[in-house]
């Protein structure tokens, strides 16, 4: 695409993407060592992820801050203003990621004071495959390939799958052994907010999306039996 | 449907996804009732071709912005409307253009009578050097109008209040137009052209000698207007275009590169040229 005629406006387009592609850096890393730190019982990683959240919540401020400046001095239109809304959004949504990363640190530092439960097995591969997930996304992102968004946006239902298996696992074992509700319960919560970043994953699909075609997605794709919000029919 | 030039682009015919998955756009907000159709226009000056087959549907009540870099053709385009071309030596005009139906460029048609219909609004101000009711009365006057003077004091006042002057003039009507400020003087010239009932208002650059208040009082009275005229205006300014129009038609050396509403050439144009000028890119 051409420069514009004004030479900084092209700079902070650049520099708004930029921070996006940085904050989802900052994200990702959050998120795989948050499931690390599950899966290897590793406090210490844990608190660092805590820690880090505050770095995220600051990009976000920081994308936010660039889209009003552009929106307001600049008056972006066509591939411009998607460029500057899809940033934005973007932006909210990576910040989520990182609340939930943080979040699963946190339930990591609890779960940790009990005894192993193999369950954190199920957790890693649920946990790999949303990390697949936000890396793709990101990808799309830099690359602004609508087609890889759209690859992205259609296997989050592979996601919800994977949570309504870990679902009855994590129930099965509570029923058999009492003395794991607790961990357990906080497994559930560490694998309902994995599913959650997948949510995120598909919003910035759909960013993608938009930024690169200029259309939107639609959001409501018709789920296979949607469980992922209540226990699934039939269990007591 | 439009029909347009071979290197326009038909907004609806590309579909990047399967259907099932894209949401549709919003509807026009506007009449689907054509009001200007022109079909392969082309205008020459002397040897120089100015417009290469422009071919597009204007709604009536709604008002169709004309974009581009200055010398694509967007005013020749206009000035074809009320046959202003005509009165440029040597220009010609070829291709068939019409308003409601009729050929305007046809042997019967006096571009006298047309230019009633087809009202114009230009960059500058340019009242007459009579007194703010004379310059409202004029049009009226010699087209026969009015049967008494009653009737064209009533023309005048109307013609005054739609373009939201009465108020400011109304104490002051024997005073000279060119003694108002630059937008009252636009909107003077606006009432002008509305009293002689019109079906089309064309504006070459109505705002571009006024500042931002001023501006705004004629984008205004030009979304009133909107609502019993047919109003196609030529703007420089991308964000008056994306404010007042409900289409936009984006001209590039002498093209007709792309037409649609105006939300969509704003947020997605189809066109890599269009999208361009609008981000600034080249012009």
């Amino acid at each position: 695409m051409p420069e514009h005629t004004v030479k900084a406006y092209s700079e902070e387009l650049e520099a708004l993407s930029s921070e996006v592609a940085r904050m989802g850096g900052i994200a990702e890393s959050a998120f795989s060592d948050s499931l690390a730190a599950v899966v290897r019982r590793d406090t210490r990683l844990a608190r660092e992820v805590v820690a880090r959240d505050e770095k995220i919540d600051e990009a976000q401020r920081e994308i936010e801050h660039r889209a009003i400046r552009l929106m307001a001095l600049r008056h972006p239109y066509a591939n411009d203003l998607r460029q500057v809304l899809s940033a934005w959004r973007i932006g909210i949504d990576l910040e989520r990621v990182g609340d939930l990363a943080k979040n699963i640190a946190k339930r990591t530092k609890v779960i940790n004071e009990f005894d192993p439960i193999d369950l954190t097995q199920s957790i890693e591969s649920m946990g790999k495959f949303a990390s697949i997930q936000l890396k793709a996304v990101l990808d799309a992102y830099s690359s602004r390939d609508a087609k890889a968004a759209v690859g992205v946006w259609s296997h989050d239902e592979d996601i919800d799958r994977h949570y309504n298996a870990l679902f009855r696992e994590l129930l099965t074992y509570m029923m058999e052994d009492p003395r794991t509700i607790g961990p357990c319960a906080h497994l559930l919560f560490v694998a309902k907010n994995i599913e959650r970043i997948g949510d995120h994953c598909t919003n910035i699909a759909e960013q993608v999306h938009y930024l690169v075609t200029g259309e939107e997605l639609i959001r409501d794709r018709p789920k296979r039996g949607d469980v992922a919000a209540a226990p699934p029919a039939g269990e007591p | 449907m439009e029909r347009m030039s071979p290197d326009s682009t038909e907004r609806g015919a590309v579909q990047l996804m399967p259907p099932p998955m894209m949401r549709a756009h919003a509807g026009e907000v506007v009449s689907a009732r054509t009001k200007v159709s022109a079909r392969d226009v082309r205008v020459f000056y002397g040897e120089k071709q100015a417009l290469f087959d422009v071919s597009i549907d204007i709604p009536d009540r709604a008002v169709t912005a004309l974009i581009g870099p200055s010398g694509c053709g967007k005013t020749t385009f206009l000035r074809c409307i009320n046959r202003m071309n005509d009165t440029i030596e040597g220009a010609r005009v070829e291709g068939t253009l019409e308003i409601e139906g009729k050929n305007i460029y046809a042997r019967s048609v006096d571009p006298v009578i047309l230019r009633t219909r087809v009202g114009m609004v230009f960059q500058k101000p340019n009242p007459f050097p009579k007194s703010i009711f004379e310059n409202v009365a004029y049009g009226p006057r010699i087209h026969g109008m009015a049967k008494s003077k009653a009737k064209l004091q009533e023309i005048v006042e109307q013609a005054l209040r739609r373009a939201s002057l009465w108020d400011e003039v109304k104490d002051r009507l024997d005073q000279s137009g060119t003694s108002l400020s630059g937008g009252q003087q636009q909107r003077l010239v606006i009432a002008r052209t509305v009293a002689v009932n019109p079906d089309i208002i064309l504006m070459d650059e109505p705002c571009s000698a006024l500042d931002p208040i001023a501006t705004a009082k004629i984008e205004e009275l030009i979304d009133d207007l909107r609502r019993n005229f047919c109003i196609i205006i030529v703007t420089h300014s991308m964000a008056q275009a994306a404010r007042v129009s409900q289409r936009t038609a984006f001209f590039h050396l002498g093209h007709l590169v792309e037409t649609g509403p105006t939300e969509e050439i704003f947020t997605n144009p189809r066109d890599s040229r269009t999208q361009d000028y609008i981000t600034g890119r080249f012009g």
